[in-house]
């Protein structure tokens, strides 16, 4: 007998169940981010060069002709860089008193390093106006000065404390995974510990410390939380993107001044990617590190180094928590509840209204927690949302590109990274003007904003699950296809089940950001919805200080709350690995 | 006729790079193969292609006198065992073997009686409810056999299934796998880059180098009867001479050696070699008297190696190491010690005569 006929059709293998799978996946996905990513940021290019359908650079010439506006450029660049260089310095050497002295308390150290993470940008802000405002603690109270840290020297400080733990993370991942050995086999040869430092461990780490670097720059270039409470009349370019369009109504000058600020902070966002993956190419797998005790001197002198770090980081949330508390600060400290009762007339969603008119009595009490209390409630609506979204639907996406490498996989991962890229001010801006459409029903809901966070923060999500897939074995799956396994049920059965850590670690990242998220969602509340980290800003620029601090309380609050109770119900790390430095 | 496998002009292309070069085989049902080759030399790629989870580039892999070649993998019923065990980490042992039943919807009471039958196969009902990690590397391979074998596949792959286990545990589950074969009698494809496993476990034994199929046969076949100087030089070890042939006499260029069989190329290439338990090693003096004078050398123990029964000896010989394995018993009653001068024999009816250069070794 002559076996020529094929078993079964010879298209079945293009409609296989897996390649329908596959297909309909990267279809909806790259359908997703087409829409949500892309169309809004050429939106927004489109906008800054054209006027009435015509080409045109007048947009451009304005911005450059009138020096007050051009001076946010500058000012972006200069509070950018400098910051850039001192948390590098400062992150590298506490970095390197983690990982390379036998100083006490690194657990303590490391944890306080990285609680900037689950607090808006704005809240190093708001302890800096407490400390040194005009009338700040120290500055008034203290000292009698009328010196006070508005403007540049504000920015610069506050985004050092807010880029710290990222930069960290990186240092630290960086100065951990290089051999010691090396540094071990320089002193064995004869070199002095300076010049081993010098000689071996600072350019083993270079690449980490470049890639840090232009991390800080893109965080601190594309922050609008910081500079809008303290800036004063220091204007950086997002705050001036937010200035034309809520002030001036100039939707085009906005889009121009985001379009150049999308250059340095794409430039800065490759720079660090492209040396992340070097960084890591360098990483040996055999660099568990045993530390020679260090000797009394440099031991101290880290511990006491960490300690004032720690302390500083400490302090902004001390202040900001006290600030909520107490009466009239700087002049009467007695504590009082009374800033908890948030003097927002508030928007009310119908949906936590008629919750808690049913469970509570009528009273100034019920008021408060279904009125006032209401854009607590919509930002835990939507975070939850965004947790449970967000990080199922970057896993997914995660499987597709690292296991399935279909055709247009290196698409679907180029639009998946291009995120952390895009300031959130600019994704933002792009949302009104891609979406403020009577025909795009979900503009004006809670939907939108749902949406804007997952997809600002899906680089991460991304990464973390590429990363952790990279780890299953390849043989598990085919062993499950091997036995019948059908592309579904692969995924639910075994991929899931075995990717269960990072996925939780995910949905702690993405709840974080979306409790604390102010660029990307600043455009898109309104008078009906209201989001906490917002109302924080809305607050400050309304004089109302000590209420912006007691809303930034409760945000950590709820943030702290969550992680806690991650932690006892899944045993899932919390906060490690979790920064944008990933 | 029956479930047979066969393999015609398979083909696998990378880009440029051929990994396997236009092979042809036909796999009895209930036959043991086995694949040997060096790493690189696309025996698993072969393996991939019959599994279906590598695309064939050119040829038919057809089972059941059907071609399979666009068969997605789950349709081919093959059972596959990995190198790397591949246990579901997040299921027990009973769970894992389990798995294969349910995605065929089996029904309950006759699962639960499959996967007992399955665990007493091995022996591990006791670790039913395991999970992998709790388990050596032998006993998760075991369970990763048996959860292969359990929806009763058509074929059994095994992508070198034993390679990451140490010597002893690998000795104990080659035999079991032999066990299962022969209890079973499951056509069954075995990978492997060890000879000695290969030789043992196989019916028959398929050496791959560069793609290429070298040679297809017994154990017994391939180890006396290599027809290629890779094979035999990769299976088993042997000493080799290229020279010239002249009428029974294989000029060197070092040495003139006698050889009773002919196979020279046409132009007189031809490539010796000769195991080392054909290598007659004797003490120079007195001068041992042999059939063939000439394929006397004089040379110098250099190294002993004592391996149990027999005696390695490396014989420096003109500047060539030779390599002979003589008894124990042998080598004590002819009193040899290392740095010993020595005469080696090399009797003319044992070499293996290949028609080549030494550029295929």
């Amino acid at each position: 007998m002559n076996p020529v006929e094929p078993y079964g059709r010879k298209f079945s293998t293009w409609f296989s169940a897996d390649n329908i799978f596959t297909g309909v996946i990267m279809a909806f996905l790259l359908a997703i981010l087409a829409v949500f990513l892309l169309y809004p940021v050429v939106d927004i290019c489109r906008l800054s060069f054209f006027k009435d359908g015509v080409f045109t650079l007048q947009n451009y010439a304005d911005y450059f002709s009138e020096p007050r506006i051009f001076r946010s450029f500058y000012n972006s660049m200069f509070v950018s860089t400098v910051t850039m260089v001192i948390t590098t310095v400062l992150a590298f050497l506490f970095a390197y008193g983690l990982t390379r002295t036998t100083m006490p308390f690194k657990g303590f150290f490391y944890t306080v390093s990285t609680l900037p993470l689950i607090a808006p940008t704005i809240i190093q802000a708001l302890a800096l106006i407490l400390l040194f405002g005009r009338n700040g603690v120290i500055t008034r109270y203290a000292l009698g000065t009328d010196w006070n840290i508005y403007g540049a020297t504000g920015i610069i400080v506050g985004e050092i404390l807010y880029c710290f733990p990222n930069a960290l993370f990186i240092l630290y991942t960086t100065l951990s995974a290089v051999d010691t050995r090396l540094d071990e086999a320089a002193q064995s040869l004869g070199a002095s510990a300076l010049k081993t430092f010098f000689k071996v461990t600072l350019p083993s780490a270079k690449y980490g410390i470049a890639s840090a670097a232009a991390l800080t720059f893109n965080l601190t270039i594309t922050d609008f939380g910081i500079p809008v409470v303290i800036g004063g009349d220091y204007s950086v370019l997002a705050t001036e993107i937010v200035n034309k369009v809520f002030g001036l109504q100039r939707f085009d000058l906005g889009a121009t001044i985001s379009v150049i600020l999308l250059i340095p902070s794409i430039t800065a966002f490759a720079i660090n990617y492209y040396l992340t993956r070097k960084s890591y190419a360098m990483i040996s797998g055999q660099a568990r590190p045993f530390i020679q005790p260090s000797r009394p001197l440099k031991k101290w002198a880290f511990t006491a180094y960490s300690a004032l770090i720690s302390s500083c980081i400490l302090l902004v949330f001390i202040t900001v928590f006290l600030g909520s508390f107490v009466r009239t600060w700087p002049y009467d400290f007695s504590l009082t509840l009374k800033h908890f009762d948030f003097p927002s007339l508030g928007a009310s969603v119908p949906l936590w209204t008629a919750f808690w008119n049913s469970v509570l009595e009528p009273g100034p009490f019920r008021t408060m927690i279904a009125i006032k209390y209401a854009p607590i409630w919509t930002s835990l609506l939507v975070s939850l949302v965004v947790a449970v979204v967000g990080a199922s639907i970057t896993l997914v996406a995660a499987y597709i590109i690292e296991k399935k490498k279909p055709r247009g996989e290196q698409l679907l991962y180029g639009l998946s990274v291009l995120p952390a890229a895009i300031p959130g001010v600019v994704l933002g801006l792009g949302y009104v003007l891609a979406f403020n459409k009577p025909y795009f029903l979900i503009y004006g809901t809670i939907w939108i904003i749902i949406i804007n966070i997952v997809i600002a923060n899906f680089t991460l999500g991304v990464l973390s699950g590429t990363a952790n897939l990279k780890q299953i074995d390849k043989s598990v799956e085919e062993a499950a296809v091997s036995l019948g396994a059908g592309p579904v049920t692969t995924f639910t059965r075994i991929v899931f089940p075995l990717s269960k850590v990072a996925f939780l670690s995910t949905t702690t990242f993405f709840f974080m950001r979306a409790m604390t998220t102010i660029s990307a969602v600043l455009f898109l509340v309104s008078a009906q919805i209201k989001l906490a980290a917002i109302e924080i800003i809305f607050l400050d620029v309304d004089g109302r200080t000590a209420s912006a601090n007691a809303m930034c309380t409760v945000v950590v609050l709820i943030v702290a709350l969550f992680l806690i109770i991650m932690r006892l119900t899944t045993g899932s790390s919390g906060l490690s690995g979790m920064s944008a430095a990933k | 006729m029956g479930r047979d496998l066969k393999l015609e002009n398979l083909t696998k292309r990378y880009g440029n790079l051929t990994a396997v070069d236009h092979v042809d085989l036909e796999i009895k049902e209930g036959e043991f193969i086995c694949f040997l080759g060096p790493s690189g030399c696309g025996k698993t790629t072969v393996l991939r292609m019959i599994t279906g989870f590598e695309t064939v580039t050119e040829g038919k892999v057809i089972f059941n006198n059907r071609v399979i070649n666009d068969l997605i993998p789950k349709k081919r019923e093959f059972g596959i065992v990995f190198q790397s065990y591949a246990l579901f980490p997040n299921m027990t042992v009973e769970e894992n073997i389990a798995f294969g039943l349910k995605m065929r919807k089996m029904p309950k009471k006759a699962l639960a009686e499959r996967v007992d039958a399955m665990l007493d196969l091995i022996g591990l009902s006791d670790w039913r409810s395991l999970y992998p990690a709790q388990l050596s590397g032998g006993q998760q391979q075991r369970v990763a056999l048996v959860r292969a074998l359990a929806p009763d596949p058509q074929v059994l792959l095994l992508d070198e299934p034993l390679s990451a286990l140490d010597a002893k545990i690998r000795l104990r589950l080659r035999a079991e796998i032999k066990r299962l074969q022969q209890e079973l009698k499951k056509t069954m494809i075995h990978v492997t880059h060890d000879q000695e496993e290969a030789l043992s476990i196989a019916d028959r034994v398929v050496v791959m180098e560069k793609g290429q199929f070298r040679q297809v046969g017994r154990p017994i076949d391939i180890y006396k009867n290599p027809t290629c100087s890779f094979v035999a030089d990769f299976v088993g070890t042997s000493n080799f001479f290229d020279g010239r042939w002249t009428n029974g006499v294989v000029d060197t260029g070092k040495r003139k050696i006698k050889v009773t069989q002919n196979g020279a190329a046409a132009d007189g290439t031809v490539s010796l070699a000769i195991r080392p338990e054909n290598v007659e090693v004797f003490k120079k003096e007195p001068p041992p008297e042999v059939a063939e004078p000439m394929n006397l050398a004089a040379g110098r123990i250099d190294v002993v190696v004592f391996q149990g029964a027999a005696v390695r000896l490396l014989i420096h010989v003109d500047g060539e190491e030779i390599i002979s394995d003589i008894i124990e018993k042998d080598f004590e009653q002819r009193d040899l010690k290392q740095g010993d001068q020595v005469y080696v024999y090399f009797s003319p009816d044992a070499f293996l005569v290949f028609p080549e250069g030494g550029g295929s070794r």
